[in-house]
């Protein structure tokens, strides 16, 4: 049983932050055991199952690969492994943010009731997110392989920006499922906000259509960082560079400690609430 | 980090001082957009609501405490602080023992996943690990007697199904501290009575035990130790039964004083109010006002009349009803051999019950003023005071109207 440490005392707590790491670690279990079931109820009631996680992002590639090459003319090489790389690290912040959305609001009925780490559903939808990445890779891979993109020494690197990724996905994650906790329209903005942002951001495009006294603007965008750091492994076959490397570390980093410090000090108001 | 001292060593929780304020927000505001509004106009005004008040307390390691008041008292937020889920907004709150709080029973199910993947999700949330699930679970499933089902979504079950998957689950520890909030209140009787042996069986192996419940015979029952609350403050802490008593008797004086307030209507009240019945007044034998007595008591009535013009022979009655509409008792002056003087002007009349024979229940005292011949009605108050009786210590006869004060005796035949 470890439901609650054999002794509590409420005067004699550690920093919020630090307690809830702790806790998080002690419930471990619990974390895998959430993820475990995003995946399954995922996948239970679809035909497809798993093959949904690959099936997804190539659909999109294919559609977007024939409107751009054709419509608009962009002869980018390699067009397709492109978008595919970029789409699937976008598919995975934007789902791990929505996500922990989702589950907090599951849990809440539950943190009225019993002690949870109350962090552990933006973790687990972070964690969910991870795995199916990891199912999406596949796909690429075959991608790339298949129209002649080499796989070569620098993807060793990817657990970098995906790391990256994932701490800022948490980040974000954290802070916008405590607001979605109080106001019910914010999973509704944030639906909005993610499919301008996707647009802002050089996913579907290529940097270069955007004229050069405006690229200043893709620079304000931390997730520009974050999808060029995991793409130029991949499209370009060399190790990100350092001037996009440092700021996307910078922005991982202080996104989760915003992102937590921000939770950990609501979060107690869960369950004040009536 | 041990806090305990010697005089405290077989403390399992100890509160200190512990308040809890709510902040309330004055008028809900549900979106983002207008709370940004509001917070760029300065109207974002809150409302503090105290749900615990300088509450102190010690319970002891096996001790079983019951937890009474109306609802709104700070019961369940009593629970929710020594359960972790809630801070203290002040005092301190300290905890010897792994906590179990129990469920609601099905609440963290997933209707997607099967019976087994809830049971080890269930678990999980309650704190144990997947090693200590797997061993305990062919008990649950035992006890719930799901095997049939065990691996069939969780959608397809009935919710008498859910709810004893979740009783099964959530009930299959072994605590120190376990806290229950009205748990006894739901499913059928035959869930309920599994419930309360899973109870019972926790109370014998010696677990500390917080009840929180509006079935105050439960209370007395299962408790040895009763705290009452009202408005977040601890207004009584004791013996489960005194407590609960005290708590009916109060419970029960705010009823009759409210009561008290109303008119009396037109139909319960008739006579030529040639003599009227100004006050009425029912007290215990210290001259205090009382509105619950345990039988044996003794009851005093006091009628205040008023006689508009001189009246030489006026008889005075009372009567006492139970709820259920039974007369049971209906002297007057005259019947009982005590003639009044002529009248005129104010006085009161007493009447003493040395000895209050009912058993348990809600009664209604009728009192009335008439002629000796019964011919004139001068003034009928229609069972309008209410009073009732509580069995305490003293008597514990259960079974009809009122206790005869027999005496048994045996002798055995050589």
């Amino acid at each position: 049983m470890q439901t609650v440490s054999d002794f509590y005392d409420s005067a004699q707590r550690p920093p919020a932050m630090l307690e809830e790491l702790r806790e998080v670690w002690r419930y471990r279990d619990l974390l895998a055991q959430l993820i475990e079931r995003n995946i399954k109820v995922r996948y239970k009631r679809s035909v497809l199952g798993l093959a949904w996680t690959m099936l997804n992002p190539l659909l999109m590639m294919a559609i977007l690969s024939i409107v751009f090459s054709n419509l608009f003319r962009i002869t980018l090489e390699h067009y397709a492994v492109y978008v595919l790389s970029a789409l699937v690290l976008w598919n995975f912040f934007s789902q791990a943010t929505l996500t922990a959305m989702t589950e907090l609001a599951w849990g809440n009925s539950l943190l009225q009731r019993i002690y949870v780490p109350r962090t552990i559903f933006a973790i687990s939808a972070v964690g969910t997110g991870l795995i199916n990445l990891l199912f999406a890779l596949v796909p690429l891979a075959v991608i790339m392989l298949a129209i002649g993109v080499p796989l070569r020494p620098a993807l060793i690197l990817l657990p970098v920006p995906i790391l990256l990724t994932a701490m800022f996905a948490l980040g974000v994650g954290l802070a916008l499922s405590i607001l979605a906790a109080s106001f019910a329209d914010v999973v509704d903005i944030y639906h909005v906000a993610l499919t301008a942002w996707l647009y802002l951001t050089p996913i579907i495009y290529p940097q270069e259509i955007v004229p050069a006294h405006l690229q200043w603007f893709f620079r304000l965008n931390p997730m520009y960082y974050l999808l060029e750091t995991f793409r130029q492994p991949i499209y370009a076959g060399v190790l990100p560079a350092l001037e996009t490397l440092a700021p996307a570390s910078a922005i991982a980093v202080s996104a989760l400690v915003i992102g937590w410090w921000f939770f950990a000090r609501n979060a107690d108001g869960l369950a004040y609430r009536i | 980090m041990d806090w305990r001292t010697a005089s405290d060593r077989d403390a399992a929780i100890r509160l200190d001082n512990v308040s809890v304020c709510y902040r309330m927000p004055r008028e809900r505001v549900a979106s983002l957009k207008e709370h940004a509004m509001r917070w760029l106009q300065r109207r974002t005004q809150s409302e503090e609501f105290w749900a615990l008040r300088d509450a102190n307390l010690s319970v002891e390691r096996g001790q079983v405490v019951g937890i009474i008041g109306k609802n709104g008292a700070g019961k369940s937020t009593l629970l929710k602080v020594i359960a972790r889920v809630l801070r203290p907004t002040t005092g301190r709150v300290r905890i010897a023992g792994a906590v179990a709080p129990l469920l609601e029973f099905g609440a963290g199910f997933h209707p997607e996943l099967t019976g087994r993947e809830n049971i080890f999700l269930n678990g999980a949330l309650l704190g144990f690990t997947r090693a200590e699930m797997r061993a305990k679970f062919d008990r649950i499933v035992d006890f719930a007697e799901l095997w049939e089902f065990i691996d069939a979504p969780l959608r397809t079950f009935s919710s008498g199904m859910v709810a004893r998957l979740g009783f099964a689950v959530a009930t299959d520890v072994e605590p120190e501290i376990l806290l229950l909030d009205e748990v006894l209140s739901v499913g059928d009787t035959a869930f309920q009575n599994k419930c309360y042996e899973r109870i019972l069986s926790f109370r014998a192996s010696g677990a500390t035990i917080l009840f929180v419940s509006h079935n105050l015979g439960v209370v007395k029952s299962l408790c040895e130790r009763a705290i009452w609350l009202e408005r977040g403050r601890v207004v009584a802490d004791g013996q489960a039964s005194a407590v609960v008593n005290d708590y009916q008797y109060g419970a029960f004086h705010a009823d009759a004083q409210q009561h008290g307030k109303k008119t009396i209507a037109p139909e319960q009240r008739w006579g030529t109010r040639r003599i009227e019945i100004t006050g009425v007044r029912i007290k215990n034998d210290r001259g205090e006002e009382q509105v619950a007595f345990a039988t044996g008591d003794a009851l005093v009535l006091e009628l205040d009349y008023c006689a508009h013009q001189p009246m030489s022979a006026v008889t005075f009655g009372m009567g006492i009803h139970r709820q259920d509409g039974t007369h049971l008792t209906g002297p007057n002056t005259t019947l009982s051999g005590f003639p009044l003087p002529p009248l005129e002007g104010h006085g009161t009349v007493t009447f003493t019950i040395p000895y209050l024979p009912m058993l348990e229940g809600l009664y209604h005292i009728s009192v009335s003023a008439h002629t000796p011949d019964d011919l004139e009605m001068f003034d009928f108050h229609d069972r309008c005071y209410p009073f009732r009786i509580v069995n305490t210590n003293g008597c514990h006869e259960r079974y009809g109207l009122v206790t005869v004060r027999g005496v048994w005796s045996h002798t055995r035949r050589v």
